[in-house]
């Protein structure tokens, strides 16, 4: 049995792909079977990059139009009928979440996404993956192979990235398999760059403004404080649902992952949604009304008291001390 | 010129933040012995099918259902003036929880209003839901848009769109943004990938899997339309209409839930105290944030 971690280079992630795969392969799965790299390019500029990249010895490349996944899939599809290759490996994401679900579909094998940690016996999969919007995590077996999971996004680590000898088994060009232009549904890609949300991720010092701010006010006022203490500012899905704040600011499973040293939260109940977005952080104060708000449990320190009058009150102390 | 016709399929659960710590709790355990017709019988028609007591939970629209159900209304209005008319149905598969918000959807302006009975909970059975949506899709031959959420709770696979994508063999995106129609067979779409926002222009028959769009709120009928629709049917739909028979489907998912744990968040929690909002910002400020000013 062998199993084949995708890497997919003909998208601007493959750095984040690599680093997430290498830290899983090592930290997130047990009875892990001789595994080798797919990697996916478009760009022949790009090979020697991706190859040091790959998280596995074995490496085989293989070119393909940029952006289709579909065309992904089938060369996958193709793979999958070779009865050793029963574990494909994708990383988390949008990506790996529609790789994985369509090969699964289209060889009469089983998708698992979000993986935390997977442990491959000879007859089953085990994995586990959140579950209820982050309340629980789940234990599932899979049966049907050939497996497809696609892991967690969780998964990421600076140290996992690949330092390691790879040999290149083979190297095959795809492009054509993707069909001409007449033959895809998809016309006028434009790939617009998104407000970076860098800021937040690399954040050591971060306030996040939630439903009880009370208004597209409130969150401005918020954010003002958040600015005159030198904190990077986030809020939760429904500030920006409710377009108090841009989208790119969302933190939580829809959004960014953070890992500040300090996080003050106001107004924000704690939904695991949303605190999965500031798990990570080194210190926690809440500021809500509601002491059985879970969010009054799952901080360090918790005020009772109105959310936007006691960020003001902070910024007031705080800002002096860091200019 | 045709119209286009956009079926939305929504899912109803419950809420899961209307829940308390000791309800997940009382759910974390084991799973597995509810293997075969055990979990048939557990999934059938009651709140616990997979461990986690929800009867007592208030019922709400999944949150990007709720998105997709409005998005299309505002796809809807934004062509009702010069460009391609829109027909407008909604689908949901479950029991009689889906009624009232089938009646909400007549009076807000959606024609077709569909229920797919199904007693058994298929909250961790996405091939299963996909095959009910894809087959209903191939039967009624009425459907040129399929929309809906990108994930639905407990499971949030995030599957679901591909699935039904794959059964009927039509494109999909997800993680969809904003719509704009641009014909009868075209649409532009605005969509969420791991690098960054793509637009792309779609060719009909697609899937929309509807994600973080800043259309968080299904609107509110009024009572006169609601008045206007108060008789308007509803479809009612056997599986066994649709050529599935979902118990065995349910034996052949091809995983198992086998066991659910609590994620524990708990931290110290400290209740600072003071009287005004002042007073408890410079407590917090001295006993805690002072320390950590270095590290900032
Ligand atoms: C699949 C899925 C994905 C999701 N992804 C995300 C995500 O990425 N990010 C996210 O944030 N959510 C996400 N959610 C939603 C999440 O479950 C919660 O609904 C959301 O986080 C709640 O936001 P909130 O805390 O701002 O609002 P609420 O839960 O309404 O909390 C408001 C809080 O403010 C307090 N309050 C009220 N007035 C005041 C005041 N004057 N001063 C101080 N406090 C006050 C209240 O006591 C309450 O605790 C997701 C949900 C699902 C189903």
């Amino acid at each position: 049995m062998r199993s084949l971690v995708v890497l997919d280079g003909t998208v601007g992630t493959a750095d984040r792909q690599a680093r997430a795969l290498g830290a899983f392969l090592r930290d997130g799965s047990t009875g892990h079977p001789a595994a080798e790299t797919l990697v996916f390019f478009s760009d022949d500029r790009d090979m020697g990059r991706l190859v040091e990249q790959a998280p596995t010895r074995g490496v085989r490349l293989v070119k393909t139009a940029e952006r289709r996944p579909d065309a992904i899939v089938d060369i996958l599809s193709a793979a999958a009928r070779d009865a050793e290759n029963q574990l494909f490996i994708f990383t988390g994401g949008y990506s790996g979440t529609e790789l994985a679900t369509r090969l699964a579909h289209r060889t009469g094998g089983t998708v698992m996404t979000d993986a935390l940690s997977i442990e491959i016996g000879p007859e089953r999969l085990t994995c586990r993956r959140p579950v209820y919007s982050n309340h629980m995590v789940g234990s599932f077996e899979l049966a049907a192979r050939p497996w497809c999971v696609s892991i967690d996004v969780s998964w990421d680590d600076e140290a996992a990235a690949a330092r390691r000898e790879h040999v290149v088994l083979s190297s095959t060009d795809e492009t054509g398999a993707a069909g001409g232009p007449d033959e895809t549904p998809f016309e006028d890609l434009e790939l617009v760059e998104p407000p970076p949300t860098g800021d937040l991720e690399q954040s050591r010092f971060l306030v996040v403004a939630g439903a009880g701010a009370g208004s597209r006010d409130g969150v401005e006022r918020i954010a003002a404080a958040a600015r005159r203490m030198g904190a990077e500012f986030a809020v939760s899905r429904p500030v920006a649902m409710s377009a108090w704040a841009p989208m790119d600011r969302l933190i939580g499973v829809s959004g960014t992952r953070t890992a500040p040293e300090l996080c003050i939260v106001a107004g924000a109940s704690g939904a695991p949604a949303l605190y999965w977005g500031i798990e990570k952080a080194g210190f926690i104060a809440a500021i809500d009304l509601d002491e059985r708000a879970p969010i009054a449990k799952s901080a360090d320190a918790v005020i009772l008291d109105d959310g936007v009058a006691v960020i003001e009150e902070l910024a007031e102390i705080i800002a002096p001390k860091r200019e | 010129m045709n119209a286009m016709r956009i079926l939305v399929r929504f899912k109803v659960t419950p809420d899961y933040e209307a829940l308390r710590e000791a309800d997940w709790a009382a759910g974390e355990g084991d799973c597995s012995d509810r293997s075969g017709a055990a979990e048939a019988d557990a999934r059938a028609g009651s709140g616990v099918a997979s461990g986690v007591e929800t009867r007592y939970v208030p019922r709400i629209l999944d949150c990007f259902d709720e998105s997709a159900l409005e998005m299309a209304l505002r796809m809807r209005d934004a062509t009702a003036s010069d460009g391609v008319p829109v027909d407008l149905g909604a689908i949901s598969v479950g029991g009689r929880e889906v009624e009232p918000h089938l009646k909400t959807l007549q009076a807000l302006g959606y024609e077709r209003a569909t229920r797919v009975h199904v007693d058994a909970g298929l909250d961790f059975a996405p091939t299963v839901t996909a095959s009910i949506i894809a087959r209903y899709v191939q039967e009624t031959n009425k459907t040129d848009l399929l929309m809906l959420g990108c994930r639905n709770g407990p499971d949030d696979a995030g599957t679901l769109p591909f699935l039904v994508a794959e059964e009927l063999g039509w494109p999909c995106v997800t993680q969809v943004t904003e719509v704009m129609v641009l014909s009868d067979d075209r649409v532009r779409v605005a969509h969420m990938v791991d690098d960054g926002l793509l637009r792309v222009t779609v060719r009909l028959p697609c899937v929309l899997g509807v994600g973080n769009a800043v259309v968080a709120r299904l609107r509110v009928p009024t009572l006169t339309a609601r008045l206007a629709r108060r008789e308007a049917h509803i479809e009612h739909v056997q599986t066994s209409d649709l050529g599935i028979d979902v118990v065995s489907g349910l034996a052949g998912e091809s995983y198992v839930l086998t066991g659910l744990e609590v994620v524990r968040r708990d931290r110290s929690g400290t209740i600072i105290g003071g009287q005004t909002p002042r007073e408890k910002a410079q407590t917090l400020f001295d006993s805690h944030l002072k320390s950590l000013m270095g590290k900032l």
